[in-house]
């Protein structure tokens, strides 16, 4: 009993350092980079999706005019819960809100966001790495300091998300990640409704990610998969992939007010007081 | 016989307790330095990252990293949206690394509109022509150790 304590921290080392050294080598082939073809590719295929923050879009949608940021922040109180699946989607949403304040310029709501932000950690029982992050998003808004406060709310996203992979919590993560891309979509939806135009619209072009995240939701542990909103999600999800698979020659307003709809729907439920 | 395997147990465990907490330690120092390497490899990128930050890049904090055996090609897929500027960075912490980054859209072509590299890292841009999927792929070449640790970390304007 006493030696496999001592042999526990050698096997937990052997473990670290194996995991530490993700790709391995794998037969070289006779094309290159230069007549790439990702079907004969020679390497290997790093698995790991970046999920794009919402002001990646945004910002495209600025320089295509001027929407009205302020029109788009819900300023939604967020329910009090202990389901921590569903309190990782609200932590997912309520950085995304935070984009959109960012986009407003609206410092009374990137606050209140940041005290969400705050609870939320707490309910997770995350506040101890999230809160230098909070903070620095309060202290940021009483100054304005927009490029800061969106640099601070990447970054509390990432922590969130390492902290819970540390924890081997990878579903949870996904949780977050999901929350923020339905609040960025939903927002991206609602702007190009107000002012259609075909490049707006490509914007919703992003069957990889929808994808990736069918493919997460399929690999989550049973009880997450099976979680009310996490299986409401898996089928808006498929619902979503079907409107871009569609869109070949582009995206029609009816495309748009579909997926908008469906992120909409789901977010009531990630919202819902139950 | 129960009596004896205890005594050889009891008498062989300061060793085994001894040998036990060396490989843990050594292991534990060899995967912090892996670890370590990785970091620093975002480091580098970070500093490829500097004077495109200047230029109104915003760097995100997400990124991708590992060790790959040296001349293996790796690839991404990314999400980039048309409208935006992206710019792709890649680092190393080993010495004498040649590093290679080309990046390309859905039909296979090469989108990107300049690739510099330097002693530790090396950056590429891109304008995407459309909103969708892109792949990076890239490669690190060492003549001194089989592995290199790498990073790449990406910004959009």
């Amino acid at each position: 009993m006493k030696r496999s304590l001592f042999i526990r921290p050698a096997l937990s080392a052997a473990l670290l350092l194996v995991g530490s050294l993700p790709l391995v080598a794998a037969p070289q082939g006779t094309k290159g980079v230069e007549e790439f073809d990702p079907l004969a590719f020679p390497g290997k295929v790093v698995d790991d999706v970046i999920v794009p923050v919402p002001s990646e879009v945004f910002s495209v949608l600025d320089k295509l005019g001027e929407p009205n940021w302020n029109a788009e922040l819900r300023k939604q109180s967020i329910p009090t819960t202990s389901d921590r699946t569903k309190l990782s989607l609200l932590f997912g949403y309520t950085v995304a809100e935070g984009f959109v304040a960012v986009q407003a310029q609206d410092k009374e709501a990137v606050k209140d966001i940041g005290h969400d932000v705050i609870s939320l950690a707490k309910s997770l029982g995350l506040s101890k790495s999230v809160l230098p992050h909070a903070q620095a998003i309060l202290d940021a808004a009483d100054k304005g300091n927009w490029s800061s406060i969106r640099k601070e709310f990447d970054q509390t996203q990432k922590t969130v998300r390492d902290t819970m992979e540390n924890m081997k919590d990878m579903d949870l993560s996904q949780c977050v990640s999901l929350g923020g891309w339905l609040r960025g979509t939903a927002s991206v939806t609602s702007v190009v409704k107000k002012s259609f135009s075909a490049d707006r619209a490509e914007l919703l072009n992003q069957p990889m990610l929808v994808e990736h995240f069918v493919t997460s939701i399929s690999k989550m542990p049973g009880s997450t998969r099976d979680h009310d909103v996490v299986k409401a999600i898996q089928k808006g999800l498929a619902s979503v992939l079907e409107q871009m698979d569609g869109a070949v020659d582009g995206f029609s307003k009816d495309a748009v007010n579909s997926i908008g709809k469906t992120c909409d729907s789901l977010l009531s439920e990630i919202l819902a007081k139950k | 016989m129960n009596f004896s395997m205890e005594r050889h147990l009891s008498m062989n465990r300061p060793w085994s307790r001894f040998h036990a907490l060396a490989a843990a330690c050594v292991l534990l120092l060899g995967a912090t330095c892996v670890l370590a390497t990785v970091d620093e490899s975002h480091d580098f990128a970070m500093e490829a990252a500097t004077p495109f930050v200047e230029q109104g890049f915003i760097v995100r904090e997400d990124y991708w990293n590992g060790e790959v055996k040296s001349g293996q090609k790796l690839m991404i897929t990314h999400q980039l949206f048309k409208g935006n500027e992206y710019a792709f960075w890649l680092g190393t912490s080993q010495e004498g690394v040649t590093l290679d980054m080309k990046i390309y859209d859905e039909k296979n072509q090469p989108v990107q509109i300049s690739a510099k590299a330097d002693k530790f890292f090396m950056s590429a841009r891109v304008n995407p022509p459309k909103t969708g999927t892109y792949k990076i792929v890239f490669e690190l070449k060492s003549k001194a150790t089989p592995g290199v640790p790498w990073a790449l970390a990406y910004g959009y304007r």
